[in-house]
């Protein structure tokens, strides 16, 4: 039982969902505008290596993930300018930025740490809850978490408010299912769009610094290992809303986690073979689809360019 | 017009490439190497930057002509090896187990040109080993690296050095394959061998790229009270050390020397000198002496051995690692193949 719902898996569980959290997150605010983001996994990758390079340079954790999350905005803006502007092809586009930020992020990786990044790079601390630390299992999954996991959830928390409770959020999702009606009352259409899609590679680029500013100092190319992708499956188990995406993304995560905890393990006599474990959180997947989520619908203009009338 | 401007732009830049090409070719009775990555990339701190490491070390001292493709997929395995037979190459060095049926297939084409594999021999098509007579397929005995960080490992542990507080060892491998499997094979027969009280642990982390993961299998591993951490996992093996490194306890790198990672954290490594292996094969052909087949690197041609021990290793536990490679070289240790404690 220990292995399972333990309070080390849930923590785990934890830090492995955050990176994709913060993608699905992305996804989410720039789909309710009616932009799909595909390069979410690239903007990963940029927060993760300006991140760690801008911790290495400046020597503060801090000023590294906003530099980190200012890199992922500006290869989102990009891909705003691309598909809300001139009105591209989103996957074409998404597809193209994915694959400039791996060249981009290994090269530079190749040219600047070429023998490693640095051991001695400040990292993000951990909040250290002590006063929880008498408190069981409570204090062992949260008791010391980074302080970019507790961001992850205020986030979930400030965003669902954002989104379904304040008119600006109103307006994304109007924007988001009927362009042409949102234009006619008076909303700024593409503006709206901009500013999402740029809000989503800031989100995607926080994932990256998690991964490496956060819990292991290092950058490795493509180190992001598809998490940008799974953030986006994420975001549709969770029916395209904050909460339901944090739901989704600790589902992944407690695949991950599981299949550390349960290695080495048997039933009987029988030991669970590890290529067996490393397929647990795509059967998570499976069941998620089909069991808990339902129909989902996406918003009714995502993906499709907006023209405004008389161009 | 504008058409044709492009047009007779492309055509000159073709005839130009192909020039320099030819160029190369006309350059008198120089040795041609041609090396083609992974797709770990050539600054993977392994595997692809050793042997490239070798590529540039034989271009230096023997005045050979080299040149280096990054592999960027899977698919690219064919086309680059291609790229370099067809250009008459003297040698062309392919590098990991995957591409066991790329090389089976080019080689097969190209019988006049000398291939070398690095950790694997020729595949053809139906998944079986067939060797060719135009491919030198270089294997490494990693147990016998393995063994010897096991040592260090086991004698930490049984006399409780430092932070090794716990009489537990661990391994972590990318993926369960036999040339993964090796090194945790002779790392977990040291250890049995001379502290067989000490438990073992050992697991996977189903990856050879994600560090995330790495450390999760790390912070596991340490939770269950591992002090010594040794991971044969690429960019993934990283996450792991970095586990070590925030919690305190020792980690061991493998296949370069891995000690800037994390210095204090990591005691030392495991290496599997492909940039050697790389360099005698050149020097073979260089020499008329190539030979084709099984080539095996040991400890017996200095093909591995461990890197810079940390001064966290008392004196007498390093003496009895040196021990022990002199004992596998001469022959008096063989390391177990067969890993004993399974992930």
């Amino acid at each position: 039982m220990e292995l399972l719902i333990g309070a080390g898996v849930i923590a785990a569980t934890l830090r492995l969902a955050t990176p994709i959290a913060f993608a699905a997150l992305g996804g989410v605010i720039t789909e309710r505008s009616g932009v799909t983001n595909i390069a979410l996994e690239g903007c990963m990758l940029f927060g993760a290596f300006f991140g760690i390079l801008a911790a290495d340079k400046t020597g503060s954790a801090p000023l590294a993930v906003l530099i980190g999350l200012l890199a992922g905005t500006v290869l989102a803006a990009v891909h705003a300018v691309a598909s809300v502007t001139w009105r591209a092809d989103q996957i074409v586009t998404g597809m193209a930025l994915n694959i400039l930020a791996l060249g981009v992020t290994s090269y530079l990786n190749y040219e600047i740490y070429g023998s490693g990044v640095p051991s001695g790079v400040p990292l993000l601390p951990a909040l250290n809850l002590d006063f929880l630390a008498g408190v069981p299992f409570v204090g062992g999954v949260i008791g010391h978490q980074n302080v970019l996991v507790w961001l992850a959830l205020v986030l979930v928390i400030v965003l669902q408010l954002y989104m379904f409770r304040t008119v600006a959020g109103l307006r994304l999702r109007a924007v988001g299912e009927h362009p042409r009606a949102a234009d006619t009352v008076g909303i700024d259409v593409r503006r709206t769009r901009y500013w999402a899609v740029l809000a989503s590679g800031g989100l995607a680029a926080l994932g990256g610094v998690y991964l490496t500013v956060a819990d292991t100092g290092s950058f490795t190319d493509g180190l992001t290992n598809g998490r940008g992708f799974i953030g986006l499956a994420a975001m549709i188990f969770g029916r395209w809303t904050p909460v339901g995406a944090l739901v989704a993304s600790l589902i992944f995560g407690y695949g991950d986690a599981l299949s550390v905890s349960l290695q080495g393990v048997s039933i009987g006599d029988l030991r669970i073979p590890v290529q067996l474990l490393s397929t647990i959180p795509y059967l998570l997947t499976i069941l998620a689809v089909a069991g808990f989520v339902g129909r989902s619908r996406p918003p009714a203009a995502d993906g499709v360019p907006y023209e405004s009338e008389g161009h | 017009m504008k058409r044709l401007l492009a047009l007779a732009f492309i055509s000159v830049l073709m005839a130009t490439n192909t020039a320099c090409g030819n160029l190369g070719g006309l350059g008198g009775p120089s040795v041609k190497i041609g090396l083609v990555t992974d797709v770990g990339g050539l600054n993977d701190k392994g595997f692809n930057s050793l042997a490239n490491q070798g590529r540039l070390d034989a271009a230096k001292d023997f005045g050979v002509e080299t040149s280096v493709t990054e592999s960027k997929k899977q698919e690219d395995y064919v086309p680059n090896l291609t790229n370099y037979a067809q250009q008459n190459y003297d040698l062309v060095v392919g590098v990991g187990f995957l591409m066991t049926n790329s090389i089976w297939k080019v080689a097969k084409q190209f019988p006049n040109i000398k291939f070398a594999l690095i950790d694997g021999a020729p595949a053809n098509d139906k998944g079986d080993t067939e060797n060719l007579p135009n491919v030198a397929n270089l294997f490494f005995k990693e147990q016998e690296p393995g063994y010897v960080v096991g040592v260090i490992a086991a004698m930490m542990a049984k006399d409780k050095v430092g932070k090794a507080t716990h009489n537990t060892v661990c391994s972590m491998g990318g993926i369960p394959i036999p040339s993964v499997d090796r090194w945790i094979a002779g790392y977990q027969d040291a250890v049995k061998t001379i502290s067989p009280t000490t438990t073992i642990l050992h697991g996977y982390s189903n990856d050879f790229v994600d560090q995330a993961k790495g450390k999760e299998v790390g912070l596991n591993h340490i939770s269950k009270g591992c002090d010594i951490l040794f991971q044969v996992a690429g960019g993934s093996g990283l996450g792991y050390i970095a586990a070590a490194k925030e919690k305190g306890v020792y980690a061991i790198g493998v296949d370069a020397d891995q000690s800037d990672v994390a210095p204090g954290t990591v005691i030392t490594s495991a290496l599997k000198r492909v940039n050697k292996a790389v360099y005698d094969t050149v020097k073979a052909v260089k020499d008329k002496a190539y030979k084709a087949g099984d080539n095996f690197f040991s400890a017996t041609n200095d093909g591995i051995g461990i890197g810079k021990v940390d001064a966290v290793v008392p004196a007498n536990i390093k003496t009895a690692a040196d021990q022990a490679l002199t004992d596998i070289k001469s022959g008096k240790i063989k390391p177990k193949t067969e890993i004993q404690v399974k992930g």
